[in-house]
């Protein structure tokens, strides 16, 4: 078994260097993970890609899986703790700050410029989702009563989603 | 802070992001979704534009799923807020990955869950696109917002670009833009 330590330093590394999205993960982890340590198999590194996307956490819950089969449980909560410590710590420090850089002239009206870009981002996360899930017409359909009851009521989005769920498994 | 006087607790902090941690399926761009959702609209922890801020600060570095919660959660409460917030997302997912992993290497087999992701992928995007249309009413005004949210669209769906330099490319954009129009006034 491999020390805590070990699988702290490594996952504290990569939480370091894990910059735009989490897609940058799956090759440098497939590297540390499969070629580096020998910790996984190919095919197992990728079922546990699989399944860490089963989650709503970020693809980077990769960590825990990896974690796990690499020091058991405590391997497991070592490297989830490390490979979010980084980030959370970087944003804590922007909200530290965030109102005195907000009271920067040329800050805030950067920020306020580029917010058109973020609500693009959004839609075209709709759109790229879309995609590759939209395969059938149930689906369409999910989608508008979705949409609907988002829009024009009031109930609790986390109760639209458990609902879908239990939709997709009566109908799967 | 917009008109809440009083701290939320951190109890509450904890218990709301937990919940968003726990029904967030579907990624990034739907815990963001489902963060707008409760923060913004029903408790009215952070505004509007703080929230589309931290967004876009939340791209420098990790997942912005967590960052977006770490950043409502420090709005709240400083840095414990952030920390619990944080703790509280990641948390459901951490359990699940534990509890999968564990009968992966015991089983050698995947629990059959993707059926279950087949209905809340759908509805998952109507609520980004709900998300999205509010947020644009709000946040676009003019030809030039317009053009950058179309651009900044077009450069996700068809190049593929990464959200950290599209953003990268809006904030030099909107930074010579607001330059020049200093220059010129």
């Amino acid at each position: 078994m491999t020390s805590l330590l070990t699988i702290a330093w490594i996952y504290i590394r990569i939480g370091l260097i894990f910059v735009g999205g989490g897609y940058v993960l799956i090759p440098l982890l497939n590297h540390i993970m499969v070629e580096q340590y020998h910790w996984l198999t190919l095919r197992q590194f990728l079922d546990g890609l699989a399944l860490s996307q089963l989650t709503p956490g970020p693809l980077a819950m990769l960590a825990t899986f990896t974690g796990f089969r690499a020091g058991g449980f405590p391997g497991a909560l070592v490297a989830t703790v490390c490979i979010f410590m980084p980030c959370v710590a970087l944003m804590l420090v922007v909200g530290r700050n965030y109102d005195r850089l907000k009271r920067i002239d040329i800050i805030s009206s950067t920020l306020a410029g580029l917010l058109p870009a973020v609500v693009g981002m959004v839609a075209a996360a709709a759109w790229n989702l879309g995609v590759s899930s939209l395969t059938g017409i149930k689906e369409v359909l999910i989608l508008l009563v979705g949409f609907a009851l988002f829009k024009w009521t009031k109930i609790s989005p986390m109760v639209v989603i458990m609902g879908a769920g239990l939709v997709g498994l009566l109908l799967g | 802070m917009s008109n809440n006087t009083q701290k939320v607790s951190l109890t509450d902090i904890f218990l709301t992001f937990a919940k968003i941690g726990l029904t967030g399926f579907g990624g990034g761009m739907a815990i963001v979704a489902l963060v707008e959702r409760v923060c913004v609209r029903e408790k009215n922890w952070v505004s509007a534009e703080e929230f589309m801020h931290g967004l876009a600060f939340g791209q420098i570095l990790g997942p912005f799923s967590l960052n977006i919660c770490t950043f409502t959660g420090h709005h709240l409460r400083g840095i414990r807020g952030g920390v619990i917030a944080a703790i509280g997302f990641i948390l459901p997912s951490f359990l699940l990955v534990t509890l999968l992993s564990w009968i992966y290497f015991t089983y050698n087999k995947l629990p059959q869950l993707q059926a279950a992701l087949k209905g809340t992928n759908p509805v998952v995007i109507g609520l980004i696109v709900v998300v999205a249309i509010d947020m644009g009413r709000k946040q676009i005004k003019g030809s030039g917002g317009l053009l950058m949210a179309l651009v900044a669209f077009a450069a996700s769906v068809f190049l593929k670009l990464n959200a950290a330099w599209i953003l990268l490319g809006a904030a030099l954009w909107s930074l010579c833009f607001s330059y020049f129009r200093k220059r010129l006034t």
